[in-house]
């Protein structure tokens, strides 16, 4: 699952998140999206709380 | 009881966080990446160079070593091995006259527009042969134009055949003679050389098979 890195700056962060299937596009999109759903369920929450 | 379950979607304030929340962490991974980006594309010093720190884009002072271009298994491509040092034009080159070489080479290829009919690091066009790793051409390391030109070492050589290239046929595609003079000419190879020992990700694809194969041929279709 894990390719050694292959290009010239592995030490670098961005170069580690690019490795293997995880692209660093995912990677990104993945962490960007996720706490979207804590955003979703808190206004959800407080939607919730303002209508009763 | 039908209150309870009231839609988020319509709620201003959830578009808003979301909205803030997106800009603001792709504006803060842009700004991260550009900075992060910087040591990358910012050029080694002639330190570098002598201590075997690899660097993208080598000091200027690169055109006082052997530049050998070399298949790496592990990266899938060639890459450029700096060597041994190596007289330029027979003899060292200090990092300031290095330096103020390159410059002069670089102003000279867009004074005489090379990349109307050449493409270097991937910009300009496919008329002529791709000069992004020309000093590297196994045509220039086998002596084939040294013999043609009629002169010792492989920088001669280019700076000769740059001169007048239209006295020499080496390409489907005869280069015109752009009245480039001795000075220039050297400061042409010396831009062509360091071009030649940046770590372009193995770019252009498979330039020594190509070489061969497209010998005395282009590789524009």
């Amino acid at each position: 699952m894990w390719e050694s890195c292959t290009d010239i700056a592995c030490g670098n962060i961005f170069a580690l998140l690019n490795e293997g299937p995880l692209t660093l596009t995912i990677f990104l999109h993945t962490v960007i999206v996720l706490p979207m759903f804590f955003i979703y369920f808190q206004e959800k929450k407080r939607v919730n709380e303002e209508a009763r | 009881m039908s209150k309870k379950n009231a839609s988020v979607w319509t709620s201003i304030r959830f578009w808003r966080r979301s909205a803030a929340w997106v800009t603001g962490t792709a504006t803060v991974l842009l700004i991260w990446l550009t900075f992060n980006t910087m040591g990358q594309i910012s050029m080694g010093s002639d330190a570098d160079l002598a201590n075997g720190v690899k660097k993208r884009i080598p000091a200027p002072t690169v055109i006082n070593y052997h530049i050998d271009y070399v298949m790496d298994q592990k990266r899938g491509h060639e890459v450029p091995v700096i060597g041994q040092k190596e007289p330029f034009f027979g003899k060292q080159w200090s990092a300031e006259e290095a330096a103020a070489l390159l410059h002069h080479g670089k102003l000279t290829s867009q004074a005489k527009n090379c990349m109307n009919c050449h493409t270097l690091l991937g910009n300009g066009a496919y008329y002529a042969p791709d000069l992004t790793k020309a000093w590297l051409d196994p045509r220039w390391e086998d002596g084939t134009m040294a013999a043609i030109t009629g002169k010792n070492s492989k920088e001669e050589a280019m700076a000769e055949f740059l001169m007048h290239p239209s006295q020499y046929p080496t390409h489907a595609r005869m280069m015109p003679n752009l009245n480039i003079t001795q000075d220039e000419a050297v400061a042409l190879v010396a831009f062509l050389k360091h071009m030649s020992s940046i770590d372009t990700n193995g770019f252009p694809r498979n330039f020594s098979q190509n070489a061969k194969r497209l010998e005395g041929g282009t590789n524009a279709h």
